[in-house]
């Protein structure tokens, strides 16, 4: 039996010593009408053999996307991982260990952790972060809990151009309890709509949720809008994309209160979306507010530094229906993994990821310029990622498709009123020849 | 022992490791494509070399007591074996290097594995239909719980409360309190069981749901669930499963059967997937037919032979994040269940309460037991013997390191004093499992011979006691530059 | 002369005429343990009898604060707030949280005296 190692003779000697004389005399106790008659209907088991070699087959169903030449982004990217991250993480000591409860024989992961949460202080700019959340939707849910909680009222906004599941799952999380999220437009050019952020706040909005770079790609006016905000007391929310942090200003000195995202771009595969992590850093004065874990630096009985979880009064275990949150686990693994990218790629690695993927999603738009029959409805201000029109755009997506390229996300599927839209994205991953091969093929469609 | 330096403090302005190409186009200066005022000035990360980073997170990693290291029975937790054909088969690129936004002709077969994983633990568990959106236990409440309070605002019925026993997880009151219902919190028995009588006088029609645990947390199999199941449904009220310790039911008994409406299972607990220090895990809700409709979207569904996501559920929740949930931690429970079969699955079973029951027949003469009704999957001690000798809990479980186990899980359930509750999971040894009983009874012997030994454990590990209260008074949660 | 008076939520308030100071009582600070946070309502702010004016913790529990009395918090121990373990030392003397002017002297009546106080404790130990 897989898995199981008491033999026969094992539990012969345990059953004996429980005083029972078979396995079902264990839960004899349980009610009848629950228990299974019938034998499961899940196969007879498979050798380890027949997994692999049934669930390879399965696995290649799929197309990885590196098999495609490929500009979607969208909220997942594809950045070029090294080879030591996974190594590092497989470590059994990291990926099977469970919660760092027991500091004492969990000082390696809480050490980890407290270097992730200085990395994503020294990314954002903010004063403390939490040992990371579910995923980038989740982190800003969580956030605007936490922005309520601040200020104790009772409306939210939230910017047309976050991501649309953000939005989505934001709106999941509130729709059990007494609040009023309005979203803010934007405005043609694609950036929010600062005279309509005007407007909607007042004394009663807790926050404003904004999204740089946005769902289309361009940097926002953080500064101006975030002063805004302020002027009616209204916390602003930033989500982002921790790697354009290595070029981007950082959000502490744009106005911000409390910054969240997906941390997928740190060194986490994409695979279909999950697991990756959320991050959500703050200010000194909002720490208490935070939810989730948190690890701390401390020292031992002989004075020795030390780490441990801290602020644990916050938590679900301790304060039950009080918490900050649910939340109880974090995604660990992945936050730890995310420290190791950083640490990795260093300062010079980092600036030059950003700076790539800046350079070559500029080529791309350049580029695509030179094809008349494309439009830009938005502005130039884009990091890694921009918008562009074409008439029939989903004809022309199709018949890219069908030469191995994936021209990027449909927009429409999210805003029905912008058509033809699709936004493209390159990361550090493409290559000049992966630019002209699909702006070629691009010119040749359209001319069709 | 050499100090252990944060990481930052061996960076070497200089050093670099060149991880990336550099694109063959013409390179410009960030501030020559963007205006000057959005750029930041200085990226403040460490520079460091790839031995350095190998050498520091494999040192850290050395300090960790984990499943494949050490023996791990912390209770509600269930730190069963990780297999490694799980781990290799989520390394497949097929697996690992999908984007979600591709197209679905592309992705046909993570969407095969999706809808049969569905498939099995709709079969383990008997409920019609899983989501596989929730990353953990208690983002599956979540789910779960909202589903609850809009089916209710859909009937038009008016709910206001959520009953949950004094013993269960506090993600539970958590979870309710984020849906909007007032909690009401039942008391126990004497032995550990839901108060029958008292539930009942709780129960009127402004009940939403009751949240429950079965096994509970003190391991304790709910005898009177059907009658539980009957006096909340009479009222209109829903059954909400905690699947925390939904390990000794494999294959022995379906969440269906005892009544419930809808159920999160852990598969980082009872589906073997790696709990990666705390996450990723994976939370699979599932429901009944009143609940079908209310789902989380996507799902996955067949269409001519052909998968795809599935956004039509008509008064779906929404959703609880982006994309469709942890996939790759899917993939390791649905290899495991294609490992296990049917017959796989009922020995884990047997065995998780096997090892458990072993082990407190064992030490139930030397630590008092919280219940004495039979245990299941785990059993929770209360070291109040102990604790009038001078020895809490909490000196036992650091002692209990000094022997290389990792410690029961302690203060939990709240309704035991002095508790210790452990679970030795299925996969492990009856050696194992005797290691540790002669561990329990050498430390019950030490209290009389050597208190001190107790006391000040761990002794063998980087670090003793940590001072938590320090850590708390004087927050320190990030490295900073020259400290300041 | 002032008068020590208790509420079952565990506050002790110090009255004296037309102000009272308020802190925790030494049973409270030993149930929950070494204190590491506490919570204070800004002075000049107004709280009402039985109402939640803060928050303490301690790496054990968290609890929140009733308000013995009401009215105008005229001062508050600013050093408290960073010094939390002034509570577990000298819950009365140290560790006192706020001084209110009382909106109504009547309110007093409801509170515990010393010996009511008392009896509470030992009903709860048990």
């Amino acid at each position: 039996m897989p898995y199981i190692l008491n033999t026969e003779k094992d539990i012969q000697e345990m059953l004996a010593a429980i005083g029972v004389h078979s396995m079902e005399d264990l839960y004899a106790h349980l009610p009848r009408e629950i228990l299974i008659s019938q034998p499961l209907q899940l196969g007879s088991g498979l050798s380890e053999q027949e997994v692999d070699e049934y669930t390879k087959k399965l696995a290649e169903k799929n197309t990885p996307i590196a098999g495609f030449n490929s500009f979607l982004g969208a909220g997942c990217y594809e950045h070029y991982i090294p080879a030591a991250l996974n190594y590092i993480i497989s470590r059994a000591e990291f990926n099977t260990a469970y919660t760092p409860y027991q500091a004492e024989s969990s000082q390696g992961i809480l050490q980890a952790i407290y270097e992730y949460q200085s990395y994503i202080c020294l990314l954002t700019g903010m004063d403390a972060s939490n040992a990371s959340l579910f995923d980038g939707a989740s982190s800003v849910a969580e956030s605007v809990l936490m922005a309520l909680r601040i200020s104790q009222r009772k409306k939210v906004l939230i910017a047309s151009t976050v991501h649309p599941e953000y939005k989505k799952t934001l709106q999941t999380y509130l729709s059990g309890l007494d609040f009023i999220t309005t979203e803010v437009g934007c405005g043609e050019d694609g950036f929010v709509d600062m005279q309509a952020l005007c407007e909607l706040s007042s004394d009663e909005v807790a926050c404003i949720v904004l999204q740089s770079p946005n769902f289309f790609g361009l940097i926002e006016n953080n500064e101006q809008l975030c002063a805004a905000a302020r002027s009616k007391g209204v916390l602003s929310v930033l989500v982002t994309n921790p790697s354009g942090l290595s070029i981007l200003k950082e959000p502490l000195s744009q106005g911000f209160d409390i910054v969240c995202g997906d941390g997928q771009t740190l060194g986490q595969e994409m695979h279909l979306g999950g697991p990756s992590f959320g991050f959500l850093a703050t200010k000194n004065s909002f720490l208490r507010q935070m939810p989730g874990r948190i690890v701390g630096k401390t020292v031992d009985t002989n004075g020795r530094p030390a780490y441990c979880l801290t602020l644990q009064a916050r938590e679900q275990h301790i304060r039950r229906e009080k918490a900050t949150s649910n939340i109880c686990s974090n995604q660990s693994l992945n936050a730890i993994a995310a420290a190791v990218y950083l640490s990795l790629m260093g300062e010079e690695g980092m600036r030059q990821a950003g700076l790539y993927a800046l350079n070559l999603t500029h080529y791309l738009y350049e580029q695509m310029k030179e094809i008349k029959e494309i439009r830009f409805p938005f502005s130039s201000r884009f990091y890694n990622e921009f918008v562009w029109q074409i008439p029939n755009a989903q004809k022309v997506i199709d018949k890219l498709y069908k030469k191995n390229i994936i021209a990027g996300f449909y927009v429409g599927n999210f805003y029905p009123q912008l058509k033809d839209c699709v936004l493209s994205c390159c990361t550090e991953k493409k290559t000049k020849e992966d630019i002209d091969s699909f702006v070629a093929a691009l010119r040749e469609t359209a001319l069709a | 022992m050499m100090e252990r330096k944060v990481i930052f403090e061996k960076s070497s302005s200089g050093r670099k490791a060149s991880y990336i190409k550099k694109p063959e186009i013409t390179l410009r200066q960030a501030e020559e494509i963007l205006p000057k005022d959005l750029l930041r000035k200085e990226v403040p990360l460490p520079s460091l070399g790839e031995l350095e980073v190998v050498r520091h997170y494999t040192n850290l990693a050395r300090l960790n007591f984990s499943v494949d290291t050490n023996f791990y029975p912390l209770g509600s937790c269930t730190m069963k074996y990780n297999p490694k054909i799980n781990e290799k088969i989520a390394g497949l690129s097929g697996f690992t290097n999908i984007h979600p936004y591709q197209k679905e002709d592309s992705i046909q077969g993570a969407l095969q594995l999706l809808h049969h994983l569905e498939q099995m633990l709709c079969e383990i568990t008997g409920m019609k239909r899983f989501t596989f959106q929730a990353s953990s236990g208690a983002q599956g409440e979540l789910t779960g719980m909202l589903m609850i309070r809009k089916y209710h605002r859909i009937k038009r019925n008016k709910k206001t409360k959520v009953i949950i026993p004094d013993s269960s997880h506090g993600t539970n009151p958590a979870t309710s309190s984020m849906c909007g219902y007032e909690t009401v919190v039942i008391k126990s028995t004497p032995q550990g069981l839901v108060d029958i009588e008292k539930l009942y006088n709780a129960t009127d029609d402004s009940v939403a749901a009751i949240m429950l645990t079965n096994p509970n947390t003190l391991g304790l199999f709910e005898e009177n669930i059907l009658k539980i199941a009957q006096i909340i449904h009479e009222k209109g009220g829903l059954l909400y499963y905690d699947g925390a310790n939904f390990n000794p039911l494999l294959g022995i008994a379906k969440p269906s059967l005892m009544g419930f409406d809808v159920i999160h299972l852990n598969l980082h607990k009872t589906f073997s997937t790696p709990h990666g220090c705390g996450g990723p895990g994976a939370g699979a809700v599932g429901v009944n037919e009143k609940l079908l409709d209310f789902l989380p979207v996507p799902l996955v569904d067949t269409k001519r032979n052909k998968f795809y996501f599935n956004y039509r559920v008509k008064h779906s929740i929404g959703r609880v994040r982006g994309f469709y949930g942890n996939f790759n931690v899917l993939v390791r429970a649905y290899a495991y269940l294609l490992r296990l079969g049917s017959p796989g699955v009922v020995r884990v079973a047997q065995n998780a309460i096997l090892n458990a029951r072993y082990l407190s027949s064992k030490l139930k003469s030397y630590y008092q037991l919280a219940s004495l009704k039979p245990s299941m999957h785990e059993v929770v001690f209360s070291c109040t013997k102990q604790k009038e000798k001078g020895i809490s809990a909490l000196d036992i479980a650091k002692r209990i390191i000094d022997f290389n186990m990792h410690p029961p899980t302690m203060y939990f359930p709240l309704i035991v004093s002095e508790a210790l509750m452990v679970e030795p999971t299925e996969t492990e040894s009856k050696q194992t499992i005797d290691y540790f009983i002669e561990t329990m009874i050498a430390i019950d012997k030490e209290i009389k011979e050597n208190p001190d030994i107790i006391k000040n454990a761990p002794h063998n590990t980087p670090v003793t006691r940590v001072d938590e209260v320090r850590a708390a008074r004087q927050l320190d949660i990030r490295w900073k530059k020259n400290g300041d | 002369m002032s008068v020590l008076k208790f509420t079952k939520t565990h506050e002790w308030a110090k009255i004296d005429a037309q102000t009272a100071v308020v802190g925790i009582t030494d049973y409270a600070q030993k149930s929950l343990g070494d204190i590491v946070f506490v919570e204070l309502p800004k002075a000049g702010s107004v709280i009402l009898q039985g109402k939640r004016f803060g928050t303490i913790e301690s790496t054990k529990a968290a609890s929140e604060l009733y308000a013995p009395l009401g009215g105008e918090v005229i001062e508050i121990n600013k050093e408290l707030v960073n010094n939390p373990q002034w509570i577990n030392e000298s819950a009365f003397e140290k560790g006192w949280m706020f001084k209110v002017k009382l909106a109504d002297v009547s309110q007093i009546n409801s509170l515990l005296d010393e010996n009511a106080y008392e009896e509470l404790v030992a009903k709860e130990a048990h």
